[in-house]
């Protein structure tokens, strides 16, 4: 990789052209293969989410769109969405109500920046790669605020209220989670804390933290369990009901896209990256990840949903302190083994 | 109690308030008049009959009169008992029993809302079945509405 | 927690910012066209005022246009879930009024008929509380078991909602000869799912967190209220019009009655649950027991009831099911009421849905169990 890029300046270099410029065209160049595959990706996963879900109630899901067990479903439901009629309620606050769902799916898709797809194949190494992801993923809170709020729509401002005090309270124990990793590793770049599972993959010893980090990851994305911002058969119907089309359609994107970006971190963080026998590290890393995505949807089409408080009660009282313990006793073994 | 020594016991507590009286069954069945029927009722409350089934209204046209019926039961004793209140068509007004039994809150506005009959004491005596505005009393006999189509059997 | 706070707020006049919301008639969980005023504070529920009449047809007075037996069709459409039940009150009601005899044969027809419509009845109640709380499988499962019931249905009357199968004096058609392999195999296949079901609900913590302690009915409002049926039940009190005061021949057979003790949303759940097990021992004594015979009694071609009043109940399976009939001699009803429990039922809620939460006003309307088109007539 590093090779290929320094060639690839040198060519420029030798025509007299200043560094930003092929610095550009490689920027724009990554940027666009990570959005092809989050676009691709994101198609799979509502397929499979409706296959999934449908198997699960005994019925066949989409069966007929481009023949083979309805495979094309995802593109007919993305052009439907895209020729839907645009529509922006009276009142709105046009500017705010037209950037919410860009800043949204733009904190999501920045998170991409750091997941070590394998061994080389990482945007950019940050060497404060997991402070990245954390802090970048916080924006889609603001986001939220501005979607409900410019909705004019008071419900929406509620719904938007709820999801942001959810996101909020789930970071803190998801953050603190991680912290038993990071400390055994002693770094937050991506890359070394992937190498350093070379033997043995972070979910044995670190287990709880996996546990919660996969709990606080479900509510971070409003799924079932903890999609009261989002639940239709509730009274407020959450922070983008005013939205349609395509707008509505980045909404849905952007859930997705958090989706696999909350399970790609938990592989490199827990359960080894990329390392596995016999297939290619991108492989294994895809493998893993979508198994993550596929008990996060098993999850949803089996239980119900919590309530409010109910959902307060375990990200602070439960879920927080469990955090805590967990980096306590990874500190006390690592001080212990000197 | 059975239903005969219920009728007795009334009887013999509201003697010229009672019109008639039978006994069907397990069923005692009583037309009442209107001056003493909230005491009447209150007495057959005080017999333990604590469990208002229905409370209907009747159109009694050819007299002239509109009709309160009240089923009332008991879930600790078999026998049921059946009342029925005349009220004068001009000026249809009773006492409303939503405090014996709270039941008859709703009953109670849909039999304003569909009879006209005004219930005394109601804390909140408005339509229930139709819309706030609506005009007349739907189920009464000589109801007018050009949406109304006679019946045309096939 | 939020029932105290609104005590102590009251107490000491605290002016709260209080907001009407309107869960309007068009919404996915009021199970129908029904409109509930919610006055909130913050999240808790201050107050609900249950708006109705959405959709009143006017049913009672089509009834008194209509010969006696004409109105058998409309009775269908009154709680469009349990029509057979709708049908076996009314006609029951003619029956005691001129005095018919049913053979038994037809007997034992309602009571089958009557008791699976009660199973396919509670598996919606089922389906829809669940999907109401999150939990969207449950609800594609007990559709799966109801579709089962609708067949056997179709095959009978050739219906599969709204049947008018029952006649005064007895049934219409005779069984098909495959209804009695039918019904057992069905029966068969019915009783390991509710055990499946209750790995998805009621074993499940999220569920029990949800629903346990919610919305109490204590006994005295419940008689007060006149509450029937399941939610009566879940309160306390061991009244089974089926038990208390039988009708057609359900004296004949053995069955449980479920109670429960504090008539919260859980234990309404769990009164539902077991009167599911209950009916399906209902109907295998009934098959059992199906004699041969007659199913149509003698009824006179134009019926004319004396003149008279009789108000007759059933256990429909949301609760006391009345019709109260008055006849002025002619073939025509001159007052024809029906006592329908899920408008009996829902004048409670008011009173078990302060203090709670918003989602909580949800789960105790599917607790409550109603259908609009007996609410509204």
């Amino acid at each position: 990789m590093e090779g290929l890029m320094e060639s690839f300046y040198s060519v420029f270099e030798a025509r007299g052209v200043p560094l930003f410029v092929p610095q550009l065209i490689v920027m724009v160049v990554v940027a666009t293969a990570v959005l092809i595959f989050v676009a691709v990706s994101v198609m799979f996963m509502v397929w499979w989410e409706r296959k999934i879900s449908a198997h699960i109630q005994v019925r066949f899901g989409p069966m007929r769109v481009g023949g083979w067990h309805g495979w094309a479903q995802s593109i007919a439901d993305g052009i439907k969405l895209l020729i839907k009629e645009d529509i922006v309620p009276e009142g709105a606050d046009r500017l705010v109500f037209a950037l919410a769902p860009m800043v949204v799916f733009a904190a999501g898709l920045a998170a991409y920046v750091i997941i070590p797809f394998g061994p080389g194949l990482i945007v950019s190494d940050l060497n404060i790669g997991v402070l990245f992801y954390i802090s970048i993923s916080s924006l889609t809170v603001v986001g939220i605020i501005m979607a409900g709020w410019s909705s004019n729509n008071k419900y929406s401002v509620l719904g938007a209220v709820r999801s942001a005090a959810q996101a909020v309270s789930y970071e803190v124990p998801l953050v603190v989670s991680i912290l038993g990793v990071i400390m055994t590793v002693g770094s937050l770049s991506m890359t070394k804390i992937v190498e350093a599972q070379q033997g043995v993959w972070f979910v044995i010893p670190q287990l709880l933290g996996f546990l919660i980090y996969l709990i606080a990851a479900i509510a971070e994305c409003n799924r079932l369990p903890f999609d009261i911002p989002e639940a239709e058969s509730e009274l407020v119907a959450g922070f983008h009901v005013e939205y349609s089309g395509m707008r509505f359609a980045i909404f849905f994107l952007a859930e997705y896209a958090n989706m696999f970006t909350v399970s790609a971190i938990a592989t490199a963080l827990f359960l080894g990256g990329w390392y596995g026998p016999l297939l290619p590290g991108w492989l294994w890393f895809l493998l893993k990840t979508y198994f993550l995505i596929f008990v996060m949807m098993w999850l949803r089409w089996t239980l119900a949903r919590l309530r409010v408080d109910q959902l307060m009660y375990l990200g602070w009282k439960v879920l927080l302190p469990l955090a805590f313990l967990n980096m306590g006793i990874t500190g006390l073994i690592l001080v212990l083994r000197g | 109690m059975t239903p005969d020594e219920v009728t007795e016991a009334i009887k013999s507590q509201f003697s010229d308030a009672v019109k008639a009286s039978e006994v069907k069954g397990v069923e005692a069945r009583m037309d009442i008049h209107l001056e003493k029927s909230y005491e009447i009722l209150i007495a057959l409350k005080g017999m333990g009959f604590d469990y208002l089934n229905c409370l209907s209204a009747v159109d009694r046209l050819a007299s002239g009169e509109l009709e309160v019926v009240y089923n009332i039961s008991s879930l600790s004793q078999p026998t049921k008992v059946l009342v029925r209140v005349r009220i004068p068509r001009e000026d249809p007004i009773i006492r409303s029993v939503v405090s014996l039994w709270g039941t008859a809150d709703w009953h109670e506005r849909e039999a304003f809302d569909m009879m006209g009959i005004r219930f005394d004491g109601h804390p909140d005596l408005r339509r229930i079945l139709t819309s706030e505005d609506w005009v007349g009393y739907p189920l009464r006999k000589d109801y007018q509405d050009e949406r109304l189509v006679p019946y045309e059997p096939v | 927690m939020s029932t105290q706070e609104i005590e102590i707020a009251e107490q000491t006049q605290e002016t709260m910012e209080e907001m009407y919301v309107n869960m309007g008639p068009q919404h996915p969980s009021t199970h129908g066209v029904l409109r509930l005023l919610l006055k909130l504070d913050g999240e808790v529920v201050t107050e609900v005022i249950p708006y109705i009449g959405y959709l009143h047809r006017c049913h009672e007075k089509i009834g008194e246009n209509r010969i006696y037996t004409q109105i058998i069709p409309y009775t269908d459409r009154l709680d469009y879930l349990a029509s057979m039940y709708n049908n076996f009150g009314y006609v029951l009601t003619v029956e005691r009024l001129i005095g018919i005899t049913v053979p038994e044969r037809a007997e034992y027809m309602r009571v089958i008929l009557g008791e699976l419509q009660r199973i396919a009845s509670h598996l919606i109640w089922l389906g829809t509380l669940g999907l109401d709380l999150g939990n969207f499988t449950i609800f594609m499962y007990a559709f799966r078991e109801r579709e089962k019931i609708l067949d056997l249905f179709e095959s009978v009357s050739g219906q599969r909602l709204n049947y008018a199968f029952y006649r005064i004096g007895g049934m219409p058609l005779d069984f098909p000869d495959s209804f009695l392999t039918d019904c057992k195999a069905f029966l068969e296949w019915f009783k390991p799912r509710l055990p499946e079901y209750d790995a998805l609900m009621s074993d499940n913590i999220i569920f029990q967190k949800r629903v346990q302690g919610l919305g109490k009915l204590d006994a005295k409002t419940a008689i007060d209220y006149a509450i029937s049926g399941p939610m009566l039940r879940a309160s306390g009190i061991k009244w089974d019009l089926r038990r208390n005061d039988p009708y057609s021949i359900y004296d004949r057979f053995e069955f449980d009655i479920p109670v429960g003790t504090s008539g919260d949303v859980w234990d309404r759940y769990m009164v539902r649950r077991i009167e599911m097990d209950e009916s399906v021992k209902i109907v295998e004594q009934a098959l059992q027991g199906l004699p041969p015979g007659e199913i149509i009694g003698k009824v006179p071609k134009k019926l004319k009831p004396p003149v008279g009043d009789i108000y007759t109940r059933v256990e429909s399976p949301r609760g006391e099911l009345g019709f109260y009939l008055v006849s002025d001699g002619s073939e025509k009803p001159y007052r024809y009421k029906v006592r329908s429990p899920a408008f009996v039922n829902l004048s409670v809620l008011p009173i078990i849905g302060r203090g709670c939460l918003v989602a909580d006003i949800v789960a105790i309307l599917g607790s409550i169990d109603i259908v609009l088109g007996e609410v509204d007539r």
